[in-house]
């Protein structure tokens, strides 16, 4: 079997005042896997979203989604949206973990893994959908009907597969 | 760029077991931090909550969770950060399998954490929590002691592994 | 011509920085049930799967990967879940299987399973084996999200992992299907 160190920072972006969304582009298809991390807070606590290389009329997207309240758990489930929700982010310190498995693939649709922690609010996790079989080349994240505030982190990581 | 995720430190707790488990002078020169625990504690149940507290102190925690038993579900706040290990009731030899992801832990914000944590059990009761944690402080995270939430204590073979990821 | 003086070791500076994860070893099935990484090395602390995959199925979506080590398929497992389904969260247990599982599978050859399974401490002779994974698939209108945990009662080192496709899978798995095995370093 061969084996090879990865797990390989391919960029970050740290916002510097206020801003609605920020876009990973040019994203290399070199890699297996990728995996954003997104450290900050939103101006208010709302959803996450994202989409792919510019696809924001589609209805292509979908997610099903498990929320902790803090006095309840439950699921939910979005279907034929123009983005992705990824959970939500809130005004207090907040951590969303995506995993895009085979992104560069030009054959099925994709899917993404991801884990949301906004601790003053919900701790979520779920599976987002884009019924789009193009390989990923940009990763847009928006706050819904809020902003990233200063301060807050993006960065992304490729995995190679052996 | 350089592959990233480096082992800092790691763990074992040796015989006669540990009330704790520390990790300190936490370098500065990462990203983020992702702390990997196997445990199990001499809690009488089949699962335990451990926490950490950071700089040795275990106070401006919250944390936010959603809980499954093997049966039932949950949901909870707490005022201190949560995972899971195995406790004394459980199969023998059995450890739980937990992770806390620490990002930007060295900037100068307040510090959230995403933690995922199972215990296991050779029957219908176990347990699997994720929490959203958060330490309202602004100073960088040098210290890391893992501890048990109900004065149990961490067993032989428990162990935990410090690795730290770089962005750039 | 004067000779080109070497370059000694010691004058490197620089030196490559090496993580510690590590890809080990990847499986992209065609036509087999099962899916098997064998001959794993013992030099890692830890292991990662992550796995993207779906199969076509006979019977109605959704089915599971049925996983095993080192070819023990006696009831040395149990296996727990904490799951959405996207109307309800709901928790599930069950001891002495002869498995543990991976959910869910979606028979859609266009819409994709995802899992990221970790194993810690899986070479510890003194430990069971402890597995936790978040897995799922979302089928615009149908989907499951599922924190997974398995437990395999034996205190050997892991050197081989099968996942296996249960009743109803029929063997053809959709295009870029991937296995893929990562060790980590402790």
């Amino acid at each position: 079997m061969a084996a090879g160190s990865t797990y390989t920072p391919i960029a970050t972006y740290t916002v510097s005042s206020a801003q609605a969304a920020y876009t990973f582009s040019s994203i290399p298809s070199t890699y297996t896997d990728l995996v954003v991390v997104i450290n900050g807070t939103f101006g208010a606590f709302n959803t996450l979203f994202m989409q792919f290389n510019s696809d924001t009329s589609s209805n292509n997207y979908s997610d099903t989604g498990m929320n902790g309240s803090g006095s309840a758990a439950s699921s939910y489930r979005g279907t034929s949206g123009n983005a992705s929700g990824t959970g939500g982010m809130g005004a207090t310190r907040s951590t969303t973990i995506l995993q895009i498995q085979n992104y560069s693939n030009a054959t099925t649709y994709k899917t993404t893994l991801w884990r949301a922690n906004s601790p003053s609010d919900y701790v979520q996790t779920g599976v987002s959908l884009w019924r789009n079989t193009a390989a990923i080349n940009s990763i847009t994240f928006t706050a819904n009907a809020t902003t990233f505030q200063a301060g807050s982190t993006l960065t992304l990581y490729g995995i190679t597969a052996a | 760029m350089a592959n990233t995720m480096t082992l800092i430190s790691s763990v074992t707790v040796g015989a006669g077991g540990a009330a704790s488990i520390d990790f300190t002078s936490i370098p500065s020169t990462y990203t983020d931090l992702v702390l990997k625990i196997s445990a199990r504690t001499t809690r009488a149940n089949e699962g335990d909550a451990i926490s950490v507290s950071i700089n040795g102190v275990a106070t401006n925690q919250s944390s936010r969770s959603i809980e499954g038993s093997g049966s039932a579900t949950g949901s909870s706040t707490f005022t201190s950060f949560r995972t899971q290990a195995d406790g004394a009731n459980a199969t023998a030899n059995t450890f739980g399998n937990s992770e806390f992801y620490f990002p930007n832990y060295a900037g100068s914000t307040n510090k959230s954490a995403s933690a995922d944590g199972v215990s296991e059990n050779n029957a219908t009761a176990a347990y699997a929590w994720l929490t959203a944690n958060l330490w309202s402080s602004t100073a960088a995270i040098n210290q890391i002691t893992v501890t048990d939430l109900n004065s149990a204590t961490f067993v032989q073979y428990s162990t935990a592994y410090l690795y730290g990821i770089k962005s750039s | 011509m004067s000779i080109l003086p070497g370059i000694y070791a010691s004058q490197i500076t620089g030196h490559l920085v090496t993580g510690s994860f590590d890809s080990i070893a990847t499986v992209s099935p065609t036509s087999s049930a099962t899916v098997t990484f064998s001959s794993i090395p013992s030099t890692y602390k830890h292991l990662q799967i992550r796995i993207l995959a779906s199969v076509a199925q006979t019977v109605n979506p959704p089915f599971n990967w049925l996983v095993t080590f080192n070819g023990d398929s006696a009831a040395n497992y149990s296996r727990h879940r904490l799951q959405g389904d996207g109307s309800s969260a709901s928790s599930y247990g069950i001891g002495s299987q002869n498995y543990f599982e991976l959910s869910y599978i979606n028979g859609s050859l266009t819409t994709m399973n995802a899992a990221v399974v970790d194993i810690l401490d899986y070479q510890n002779t003194n430990k069971y084996k402890t597995t936790k994974s978040l897995s799922g698939y979302d089928a615009n209108g149908s989907g499951f999200i599922v924190l997974n945990s398995g437990s395999w009662q034996s205190t050997s080192a892991i050197t081989s992992i099968s996942i296996t496709q249960n009743s109803g899978g029929t063997g053809l798995y959709a295009p870029n299907t991937s296995f893929a095995l990562y060790g980590i370093r402790g």
